[in-house]
């Protein structure tokens, strides 16, 4: 019973490294054999799954069917109004309605996941594992639109103490990350991209702290981002999440507190943040396989409430 | 009699009964004395004020109550399920004697 409470996500905010356990009994660090550190770009993975739960407006249905162990079919019904973007303050909404068919294939060595819109988009992901160190990833989106469709090609290289990773996509788009573990708790990475098309290029920094109770992280880039984040692990249900972020280029600041309680029945994700906007995301187990999500997001000053409720079947 | 008065100039009637007089303008003079006037105003600001304040605060309770709704409420209910889950689970364990792990 207590080991299918996680709802979806929740096995990947255990912590990874183990070994440190081991180096704090010894009271000697052994630099030369230090924890792989989490890729550069999932550096804020605990606070975001946190702060950032997938808010929605309206109705959806999702539905996965396991044809065998590898292979499952997914079907996503979703209705409710969409956002456009609009010149004015006030937020434009369109009813819409869509419906999603995807096709994955699982395998350890290999992942397959598509998934094509009734609206034309058709949304591609590769995950292939080349040899036990090298990993490529690819992603494709391709819309009816002229110059939506993007693409993407990662290469991963995981080190005994280090990842790096290579980022191909098209427009001319290159970047490199790298990062490494300096202690068996506190890891620091840097990154360095050029969008060809844009004529824009950029560097960032970026360093993890984190021990079996708390995550703490913090990273700069050339584009002016700076961003704080900070989770305790109060127990193993119970997490508390903040963040700050400041843009230096269009002087925004936001910071945000969140908590997230992983149930057994349930898992329930709240956060309040400086720009007054207040969000609640639900997911209640009501049967094995079956899950009811209930999402909330108030937006006191722009007087913008959004409420959604979606029914998740299998998986 | 005022306007006579007005009219005429300074007159004797007005002299004659004075008592008479004096009350109105007493209650001339007080309607029109800066005491008066201050407190009058005093209670307009005071009204203007409490306005604003009621506003204001019912404003914020409103949006603390929708807060508190949206982020409380829902935690309340499911901590008081858990609780009542293991409850039932204590419950049934000590009934049986054996781990109701495998149930449900």
């Amino acid at each position: 019973m207590a080991a299918l409470a996680p709802p979806t996500t929740a096995t990947a905010i255990l912590p990874e490294p183990a070994i440190p356990e081991k180096t704090k009994a010894d009271e000697k660090v052994d630099y030369f054999n230090l924890p792989c550190p989490i890729p550069y770009e999932e550096i804020h993975r605990e606070a975001l799954m946190s702060l950032k739960p997938e808010l929605f407006e309206g109705m959806r249905f999702d539905f996965t069917k396991g044809l065998n162990q590898k292979f499952s079919l997914s079907h996503s019904v979703f209705m409710g109004p969409t956002e456009v973007p609009s010149q004015s303050a006030e937020t434009i909404k369109i009813p819409t309605a869509h419906y999603e068919f995807g096709a994955n294939f699982i395998d350890p060595k290999l992942m397959l996941f598509g998934r094509i819109l009734t609206d034309g988009r058709l949304n591609a992901r590769v995950k292939c594992d080349l040899t036990d160190n090298l990993i490529l990833k690819a992603n494709a989106q391709l819309t009816n639109e002229p110059h939506m469709s993007h693409g993407m090609l990662n290469f991963d290289y995981k080190g005994s103490d280090f990842r790096t990773q290579f980022q191909l996509g098209n427009g001319a788009l290159f970047g490199a990350s790298y990062i490494q573990s300096v202690t068996p708790h506190f890891s620091m990475g840097g990154e360095v991209f050029w969008a060809g098309q844009h004529r824009k290029s950029g560097i960032g920094y970026a360093a993890r702290f984190n021990t079996d109770k708390m995550v703490a992280t913090g990273q700069v880039a050339s584009t002016g981002m700076v961003a704080l984040s900070y989770v305790q692990k109060i127990s193993e249900k119970v997490s508390l999440a903040s963040d700050f972020m400041y843009n230096y280029m269009s002087r925004d600041v936001t910071a945000s507190f969140g908590y997230d309680y992983i149930l057994r029945q349930c898992r329930l994700r709240g956060k309040i943040d400086s720009n007054g906007c207040v969000a609640a995301f639900l997911e209640e187990r009501l049967n094995m396989g079956l899950n009811f999500i209930l999402s909330a997001e108030l937006d006191h000053r722009k007087k913008d409430y959004k409420f959604g409720f979606g029914l998740t079947v299998g998986e | 009699m005022a306007s006579q008065s007005r009219k005429g100039g300074i007159s004797l009637p007005e002299r004659r009964n004075p008592k008479k007089d004096e009350s109105k303008s007493i209650i001339l003079r007080i309607s029109q004395s800066e005491i008066v006037a201050r407190g009058k105003q005093a209670a307009t600001d005071a009204a203007f004020v409490t306005k604003k304040l009621l506003k204001s605060t019912s404003k914020a309770a409103w949006i603390a109550g929708t807060t508190f709704l949206i982020l409380v409420v829902p935690l309340i209910i499911e901590m008081d399920r858990e609780q009542q889950m293991n409850d039932l689970e204590l419950q049934q364990a000590s009934l049986l004697g054996t781990p109701s792990s495998s149930q449900k």
